[in-house]
């Protein structure tokens, strides 16, 4: 059995670019809600021995100490995560005093578990690595990929391996980043340092699983010639099916138990790389394949 | 690319199975690494069983982030605006020892991590508590400005005892006398010394050895020393003898020939320069070398004495003709121990070096101390020092480091010595001349945060406003010394400006879940191998296996911190791991189905996935690479172990399990079996034709 990918290529590009639209939608519309890592601030993740008082009641007490644009959140054991502007240590021990006596009696106490603060030097830090890194993991992806497929200029020329590798790769984290902007809007999940991490683990990933395709290609480009590029592509994706898929479940299954069981702490990095390297296997056939088949076609035409 | 592609190498048996048992070597050294536990209860079984005294392993455990075991992680900024762009590196530094220090010996923090950072123009400092809870009381200690004080010695008595104090001092005593008395006359009366030992004695040590002290010296118990000297073996004390601490009512059990003694006396010459000289008469060593080689010339046993008095520069001389009694090994300067020794009775020596100056020496005779053999029955006693607290050795001056104006590292320009020079500014120019002036040949200490750091000899009242610190530094040691001082000296507000605080059952709880995921993804892993790819699948557990126990065994060797992110990189390298196999055995099965041989196809399979996998790991290693750049905890934690973990899986793929598959498959029929998806009947049938 042969699936041609080529053949029905219009139409799954044509998918893929409607999805990357709307994730490009759902960016400028609503934004990424950036956490505490990028806008500095502090956050508080407290904890009560047998029952935690209403968000109100909380509010209020952080008002009577001028705290007022203050974000709480449930957490499952009686848990509340407060996120609150940058607090020094003097604002931090009177938020929890403050709370403490509103709040605690004698059997239900209350039990800072965890406690954050990012100055604004800090996360002007951070928010510039973050760019630099995405940029700079971007080119070197590029510059390997074309440096790795140097030998196989004809028909295609390496450089667009690289670049057709990167637009799915590309594909791929604004699947991610549309996602997070979706449920940043319905679900107040924030982006931190950890949603940066997983774009980069993403590209580099999607772009591994393409490397394997591409390459098929290009070993089956050095031995057989009397095939057009399009069968070609075809082929090498219809030999490396199997192992797309396998792979994708494969991590995905370790990614998954530790989205389910891991805390709440790293739930959301589990999230987006789950998302990112499910697009990733998907990208690797249904985009960056059929580009290349393009690719080839255009150049034909001129 | 395809040049690449290595041709296939034909290993023999023999040369496989030696791949094979070395992978199972470090198979087996990566489990002991991992897990010590098990492998110690056997060395302890073996030990007790055949007393070979095999040594246990090292039982350390893993190093784990904030994240996972609870702690604090602070980040200072420092305020450097105030100083000159050349000294603050160095500013920094010093703030970060004095940082260190405090959160070591004033919190007790065994491990902790400070370290300093530049971002941009600016300088931080990070400090890392694992394990610590009150972290309120650390950011107060962390945040004050280091304090540098100079102190004098103090020469007030302690106070005297209140009424009140010296009657319960004298009630307490006149009871433990009352007792004492009472042990000696249930002595006289024929009492057994041991049962009055168990009865009465309240030292803690010979009471349970029936009051045995052991042999005596005059140094450690000088008046049990004296009673037992005019006592014969078997002799009970019919008296009380008072010794420190209490009454003792004492039984001479023996005696025996203790260390060598000497008595000597000594004429010293010494210069200017010479440790202890005070009152230099002699420039120079070689004016002061010639002088006692005149003193020797001139030196009978008869005139000793008297050339004692009139020339020795060691200013009890005067007093007692050079005499310095009796002594023992151990009590003088090594130099001077070693002549004394060596010279026979009734001698004089030449000239001998110390750091003093030169001494001549007179031997007048040598014996060997006695040692008794002791049993006490000790009533404890108070004294006056036991209520009150002996007087603070040291006293402030008023002159501490806002007068400082810097410290420097400097070099005496006569001897090339290494010795640290203080400025300070007018006030601290006047308050330290006073203090050298009433202080001349005594002491003055420098204390930074309460701990005294150099305690310099005065040798001269100091007016210029600046002073040398000077004894023995090497140039490190001298450096930290100027930075310490610079940091008191020197104000560099630091300001807290992030700080992360995870509470230890948090840290617990993320640790146990991650595990759970990573153990349940791992065997998910295994499950979904063995049911796809049948007995290659088994293969590829195997190799898990070896990843697993490689990867984190290297963490452990490495001292690799896990954090939470670090755990899942290593959950997301599982993944990548098995990844390689899977490209290896779907190659296989094509390569099955085009009916080659088990061992053509296995060999081809490896061979041909090689480049797309070499190809793959490097690009996820690029965006390692970069991770690890980015430099924030949670980002490296995460790229290190992904990054370990794709090189291990390099190894594991390639070697391990392409060695372990050559081994057997051999035990497989040639065109393989329903154990192998790929295999066709086909291959069978086509071979008998």
């Amino acid at each position: 059995m042969k699936i041609p990918f080529v053949k029905y290529s219009k139409f799954l590009l044509a998918v893929s670019a409607v999805v990357t639209l709307l994730s490009f939608a759902a960016l400028f519309k609503w934004g990424l809600k950036p956490s505490i890592d990028f806008t500095g601030g502090s956050l508080l993740e407290i904890s009560f021995s047998t029952a935690r008082p209403d968000n109100t009641a909380v509010e209020a007490v952080m008002a009577e100490l001028n705290h007022k644009n203050v974000v709480i959140q449930k957490t499952d054991n009686n848990g509340l995560i407060l996120r609150t502007a940058f607090l020094n240590e003097n604002e931090h021990q009177a938020v929890l005093s403050g709370l403490r006596a509103k709040f605690e009696n004698k059997d239900n106490k209350l039990r800072e578990n965890q406690f954050q603060t990012i100055g604004a030097a800090v996360s002007s830090q951070l928010r510039q690595r973050s760019i630099v890194a995405v940029i700079l993991v971007v080119l070197s992806i590029v510059a390997f990929v074309a440096y790795a497929f140097r030998s196989v200029s004809y028909p295609v020329a390496s450089w667009k391996y690289g670049v057709t590798a990167i637009i799915a790769a590309v594909h791929d984290v604004m699947l991610v980043v549309g996602v997070f902007a979706f449920l940043g809007h319905y679900n107040n999940i924030e982006v931190d340092i950890g949603f940066v991490v997983a774009l980069l683990t993403v590209m580099g990933y999607s772009v591994q699983d393409t490397i394997v395709v591409y390459d098929r290609i290009r070993e089956n480009l050095l031995h057989h010639r009397n095939f057009s590029f399009a069968e070609m592509v075809d082929i090498g994706l219809n030999e490396t099916l199997m192992r797309s898929i396998n792979t994708t479940l494969i991590t995905l299954i370790p990614l998954v138990a530790l989205y389910v069981l891991g805390g709440a702490t790293i739930k959301n990095f589990a999230l987006a790389l789950i998302v990112g390297i499910a697009s990733g296997a998907y990208s690797s056939i249904f985009v960056a394949s059929p580009l290349l088949a393009y690719v080839d076609k255009w150049q034909n035409k001129k | 690319m395809a040049k690449n592609v290595k041709p296939t190498v034909t290993l023999t048996r023999s040369q496989i199975k030696w791949r094979v048992a070395w992978i199972g070597i470090l198979l087996v050294v990566c489990a002991l690494i991992v897990a010590p536990t098990y492998a110690n209860y056997g060395i302890d079984w073996l030990n007790n069983k055949t007393n070979l005294g095999v040594p246990r392993l090292p039982d350390k455990g893993f190093n784990l982030g904030l994240d996972l075991q609870g702690g604090a992680h602070l980040v200072y900024q420092t305020d450097t605006s105030q100083i000159l762009d050349k000294d603050k590196a160095d500013s920094v530094e010093g703030v970060r020892d004095v940082i260190e220090r405090r959160v070591r010996g004033g919190l007790g923090v065994s491990e902790p991590l400070v370290q300093t950072t530049k971002v941009g123009s600016d300088y931080r400092i990070i400090v890392e508590l694992p394990g610590v809870t009150d972290v309120n009381t650390a950011i107060k200690m962390i945040g004050e400005t280091p304090v540098l004080e100079f102190k004098e010695q103090n020469d007030e008595p302690a106070r005297d005892l209140t009424k009140e104090e010296q009657k319960q001092l004298d009630d307490f005593n006149a009871s433990a006398t009352k007792k004492a008395n009472e042990v000696v006359k249930q002595l006289k009366n024929g009492g057994d010394f041991a049962t009055l030992v168990a009865k009465y004695s309240e030292d803690d040590t010979s009471k349970n050895n029936s009051g045995d002290l052991g042999f005596v010296n005059e140094k450690n118990y000088p008046e049990i020393y004296n009673w037992a000297k005019i006592h014969k073996d078997g002799e009970y004390s019919t008296t009380v003898v008072k010794s420190a601490g209490g009454l003792n009512i004492l039984k001479k059990v023996g005696e025996r020939q203790g260390e060598k003694e000497v008595s000597a006396a000594h004429i010293l010459i010494c210069y200017k320069g010479a440790q202890g000289c005070d009152n230099p008469q002699y420039n120079t060593k070689v004016e002061a070398k010639a002088k006692a080689e005149e003193i020797k010339k001139q030196a009978t046993t008869a005139n000793f004495a008297e050339l004692a008095k009139q020339y020795s520069t060691d200013p009890t001389a005067k007093t007692n003709s050079g005499d310095l009694g009796k002594f023992g090994k151990g009590a003088m300067v090594p130099e001077f121990e070693k002549a004394v020794w060596d010279l026979p009775v009734g001698t004089i020596s030449d000239a001998v070096e110390t750091q003093f100056g030169y001494h001549v020496i007179y031997k007048k005779g040598e014996d060997f101390a006695k040692e008794y053999q002791m049993s006490r029955i000790l009533v404890k006693t108070k004294e006056k020092s036991d209520i009150v607290p002996p007087a603070e050795q040291w006293k402030t001056t008023g002159l501490s480091g806002t007068q400082l104006k810097r410290a420097e590292v400097t070099e005496d320009t006569r001897t090339g010595q290494i010795q640290v020079s203080l400025n300070f500014d007018d006030a601290g120019s006047q308050l330290f001349a006073d203090i050298t002036g009433r202080n001349v040949g005594k002491p003055v200490a420098i204390f930074l945060d309460g701990q005294p750091i150099s305690i310099p000899k005065v040798n001269e009242a100091i007016t210029s406003g600046s002073a040398v610190i000077s004894g023995g530094f090497t140039l490190i040691e001298a450096k930290q010394l100027a930075q310490r001082l610079n940091s008191g000296a020197l104000p560099v507000p630091v300001d807290l400006i992030s700080q992360q605080k995870v509470d230890a059952t948090l840290g617990s709880d993320s640790l146990a879940k991650s595990f759970y995921a990573g153990l349940i993804g791992l065997i998910g892993v295994m499950i979904f191998m063995v049911i796809y790819y049948r007995f290659p699948g088994l293969l590829s557990v195997f190799s898990l296996v070896v990843y697993a126990l490689l990867s984190l065994a290297t963490f452990k060797f490495i001292g690799v911190t896990l954090t939470l992110s670090g755990i899942a990189g290593f959950i997301l390298s599982i993944g990548m791991a098995v990844d390689t196999n899977v490209l290896v055995f779907e190659r296989l099965k094509e390569e099955l189905r085009t009916g080659k041989n088990l061992h053509t196809a296995s060999e081809e399979s490896f061979r041909r996935s090689w480049p797309s996998i070499r190809d793959g790991h490097i690009a996820t290693l690029v965006s390692c690479v970069f991770l690890v750049w980015f430099g924030t905890g949670f980002v490296q934690g995460f790229a290190v172990t992904l990054a370990i973990g794709v090189l291990f899986s390099l190894f594991t793929a390639i070697i391990a399990t392409r060695a372990v598959s050559r081994l057997v498959f051999k035990w497989f029929k040639e065109e393989g079996n329903c154990l192998f998806w790929g295999y066709t009947k086909h291959t069978s049938e086509s071979a008998n034709k």
